[in-house]
């Protein structure tokens, strides 16, 4: 049974960019940064493009933001994703606005599965998708994972961590805990979040990047969706990690467990 | 004279005229390409990021593994160039230049690869083939199932390319090929070979034709992947044409224009090395300045101290300008300029050279570790080399920019213009008629600079004094290359003391003129505190080149040329170093 699957792409601060905390200590220094899809946002796309390969369907696929959200929906796109919807948005917006935008997507488009990154990189807040599955009253599976190496030919060869059930009507899920896997299952439709480890995602090539210029984004607003998107959670403070102390020479190993003894306190 | 598409902007700066129009304003990549190129970014950190270590070990094996070059195919990096027409993805040149410097910043290897599949290999069919020949072979070139290599190298014929003896003797409705080429790019892998050949009689020079061959057409075969110092996993072999019937519609372009083809080919893509070198000093900066910051001596960061300080700066600005040239003549390329010969060459010989300093030195503040083949410096040291010898040398080069660059002089002469017609086919050889010019002009002995466009009038006024540098030395160009060809006259060609120095002279002043119109551009988007930075890069630049300019031009009349000259002489008639501290 062909299936449709609702993925979402997030815009954030590429993590090989320096990351510098503004002068009002509530956000970073913009300038030079480079941007991507949210990773985890990536291996939803990635798990949505397999299950469709395998059972027919369509993908997807959702950003709110400013017009540069184009940049990771033209991504998704570039990976397979069949089209686009953008929410445009230009101010600032918290986790309930997005889930809020997410959940009239979700009625307009009406998926039978939503696969969302368990958290975005940039603030890892993590409560998109839990709002999203309650909001619509439907069933969520947490952390889709795997528990062995992505590259292991044993893991290719392994059944994928989000499964369709026979009659299509239910999918079972893979998940992490502490320790171990646990699987769930549940009816559909259903909302999944994704672990980092649940799949490798692939990259676009370029005939993809070509392919995905002339596949549609459809604009939507808010507004348009009655979607209040007036912020309640607000950042306060940003600070940065300590900068790490540089390291010492010692001259004997007499010297070295003094200082772990009495400076490092490690013994 | 007005400001058209065949204007070239050094050849017209040797006229005294500053031809702003063509500089300004900065270009900036269109919105829609940013967007695909970002894609196409994106991807590539995927697909060459994982393979950081592999590249370490096919540069000591001296291959790549069959399997990564399908991967590039899969991937797409051999449809760059090729329109959307034909499968391709249709790049603009400041698109592909701006990818292949992503790709160089992973691996040279692989961006000469894809380069000279696409700058050289098969371009000669983009700019000349027919609607037939593309039909039949770019959808294929797209996809990499046929990969391209460039043909013109033989053992007797480097610089010197009209001296080739590959020979085409028409049969028919066939051409029979036969000759070897040279280290070419791709041999070993290719399927379709753009190949130069005489169609000429026997010992006449020149007269060549550029043929498509395939690898298919019995005949055709490559010697071993040859053992380089750098650049070791990109493919280099010989090529042996052995009575290679071609079919006559495998003619690329005019029978006996080959010459014409090969440069027109090496002219346009030589932007795409310009690129890669921007992208291989940007990998330079970041690892060397993360290397100063770490690395600690006397008890402080070595960032602390002024001789390293003085090479990263150094890095920003050789790295800055070369950007600034590399983006505009791509931009000329894109607008439909046609006369950009000069300017991109000046591009392949600045950025080349700059990225060899930038490498060395960041090798140098590495020290030791520098050295070790753990890091990656060394590697880039050895694989950048070949670009100040490759597609053309840097020497050839600078004799071409300012030789090419003064006959835009010379053919402002209406009398002249018709003469001057070939000179564009063999810019040294032809050069003899420069001198009826620099005759005439001493005849003449009028006012010899053009006072319109003598100046600017678009820059940012906060660039004053460097306007005012440049419009200076601009007379000084004009006025030095009259004297030199009032010198010299007919002699010019011999004189390649005098030229390099004029060369030079239009290399830097080029350079800083697109980097005054991006940081012009700059302060008028950013505002003067915005673009500090860039206001800085610009000063010292400016600065480095009007002592460039003027040691050069102080050397015209003063110099020790015939000294170096007599020792030249002197060291090859004895084909030794004849002293020493032992009787
Ligand atoms: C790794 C690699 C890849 C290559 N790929 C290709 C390819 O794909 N296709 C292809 O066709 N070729 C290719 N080449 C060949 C390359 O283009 C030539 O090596 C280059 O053109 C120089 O020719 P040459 O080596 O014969 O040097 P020469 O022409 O013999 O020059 C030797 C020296 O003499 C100087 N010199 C020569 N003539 C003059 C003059 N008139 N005035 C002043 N100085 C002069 C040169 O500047 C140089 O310093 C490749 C070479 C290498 C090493």
């Amino acid at each position: 049974m062909p299936l449709k699957i609702l993925v979402t792409a997030k815009r954030v601060e590429d993590s090989e960019s320096k990351i510098k905390v503004d002068a009002a200590g509530t956000g970073i220094v913009k300038e030079g940064l480079k941007y991507k899809i949210n990773p985890f946002d990536e291996i939803g796309v990635e798990e949505a493009l397999r299950l469709v390969a395998k059972h027919g369907g369509e993908v997807v696929v959702v950003s709110v933001g400013t017009k540069d959200v184009h940049e990771q929906l033209r991504h998704a796109l570039a990976m397979g994703a069949n089209k686009a919807v953008w929410v445009h948005h230009d101010g600032p917006i918290d986790q309930l606005g997005i889930a809020g935008c997410l959940q009239k997507v979700v009625e307009k488009e009406k998926p039978d599965l939503c696969i969302l990154g368990k958290q975005a990189i940039d603030d890892d807040q993590g409560q998109v998708g839990q709002y999203l599955a309650e909001w619509l009253g439907w069933a969520q599976a947490t952390f889709a994972s795997k528990e062995e190496s992505l590259e292991s030919e044993a893991e290719k060869a392994k059944t994928p961590a989000i499964q369709l059930a026979a009659d299509g009507k239910s999918i079972t899920v893979i998940r992490e805990v502490d320790g171990g896997l646990l699987t769930v299952s549940s009816p559909l439709p259903a909302v999944a979040t994704t672990e980092l480890r649940l799949n490798q995602p692939r990259y676009a090539s370029l005939p993809g990047i070509m392919k995905a210029k002339s596949k549609p984004i459809e604009e939507l607003t808010p507004a348009g969706l009655g979607v209040d998107v007036g912020v309640k959670l607000t950042v306060t403070k940003l600070a940065p990690p300590p900068a790490r102390k540089a390291g010492i020479k010692v001259p004997d190993v007499a010297t070295l467990v003094d200082k772990l003894k009495n400076e490092a306190k490690a013994l | 004279m007005a400001t058209d598409k065949t204007t070239s902007f050094v050849g017209q700066l040797c006229f005294g005229s500053i031809e702003e129009d063509l500089i300004l304003p900065y270009p900036k990549m269109k919105p829609a390409e940013q967007e695909t190129f970002k894609s196409i970014r994106s991807s590539l950190e995927q697909l060459l990021k994982p393979h950081e270590k592999d590249f370490r070990e096919w540069d000591a094996k001296g291959d790549f593994p069959a399997t990564f070059i399908d991967e590039l195919k899969q991937f797409g990096l051999f449809s760059l160039i090729i329109p959307e027409a034909f499968g391709g993805m249709g790049l603009s040149a400041t698109a592909y230049s701006r990818t292949l410097q992503e790709v160089a910043s992973y691996d040279g290897s692989v961006a000469v690869t894809i380069g000279a599949h696409s700058s050289i290999g098969m371009r000669g069919l983009v700019l000349f083939g027919t609607d037939e020949q593309k039909q039949r072979f770019l959808p294929k070139l797209a996809t990499g199932e046929m990969i391209a290599a460039f043909c013109l190298t033989e053992p007797g014929a480097g610089s010197d390319a009209a001296s080739i003896k590959t020979t085409a003797v028409k049969d028919g409705d066939h051409w029979v090929l036969n000759g070897n080429k040279l280290w070419i790019t791709n041999g070993g892998i290719a399927q379709f070979y753009t190949v130069f050949a005489k169609t000429g009689p026997q010992g006449e020079r020149g007269n060549v034709t550029a043929f498509i061959v395939t690898r298919d057409m019995p005949g055709v075969s490559t010697g071993p992947h040859e053992d380089k110092m750098g650049l070791r996993a990109s493919n280099t072999t010989t090529v042996h044409f052995d009575n290679v019937k071609v079919p006559a519609s495998h003619v690329l372009g005019e029978v006996g224009k080959g010459f014409k083809v090969a440069m027109k080919i090496l002219n346009s893509g030589r932007t795409g090395l310009g690129g890669g070198s921007v992208g291989a000093m940007k990998r330079m900066i970041a690892l060397a300045t993360k290397q100063a910051k770490e690395r600690v001596q006397f008890g402080k960061p070595i960032a602390e101290f002024g001789l390293v300080k003085q090479k990263l700066g150094n890095m920003m600005v050789d790295c800055y300008v070369t950007e600034s040239a590399v983006n505009l003549v791509n931009h000329l390329i894109d607008s439909g300029h046609e006369e950009y010969a000069v300017e991109a060459a000046i591009t392949k010989v600045y950025g080349s050279e700059a990225m060899w300093r930038t490498i060395d030195e960041a090798l140098q503040i590495a020290g030791g570790n520098g050295y070790m083949r753990e890091f990656p410096y060394e590697r880039a040291l050895r694989d950048c080399r070949i670009n100040r010898i490759f597609e053309g040398t840097n020497d050839i080069l600078r004799l071409f920019i300012a030789l090419t660059a003064m006959n835009e002089v010379g053919s402002s002469l209406k009398e002249l213009s018709q003469s001057l017609k070939g000179i564009f086919d063999n810019p040294i050889k032809g050069f003899g008629v420069i001198s009826e010019y620099a005759r005439r002009r001493a005849s003449l002995a009028t006012d010899l600079i053009k006072r319109d466009k003598a100046g600017f009038s678009k820059l940012h006024p906060a660039l004053q004094k460097q306007q005012v540098t440049f419009e200076e030395l601009t007379r000084d160009l004009a006025t030095a290359v009259d004297r030199v060809l009032r010198k010299h006259g007919k002699n010019i060609i011999g004189k390649q003391f005098a030229t390099r120095r004029l060369a030079d002279i239009m290399i830097q002043m080029f350079v800083l003129a697109c980097t005054m119109s991006r940081v012009s551009t700059a302060v008028q988007e950013k505002g003067a505190a915005g673009a500090t930075k860039e206001l800085e890069i610009l000063e010292v630049y400016d600065q480095r080149v009007r002592r460039i300019v003027r040691a050069n031009i102080g050397q015209i009349d003063e110099n020790e040329d015939e000294l170096v000259k007599s020792l030249a002489d002197f060291a090859v008639d004895q084909e030794r170093y004849i002293w020493d501290n032992v009787d």
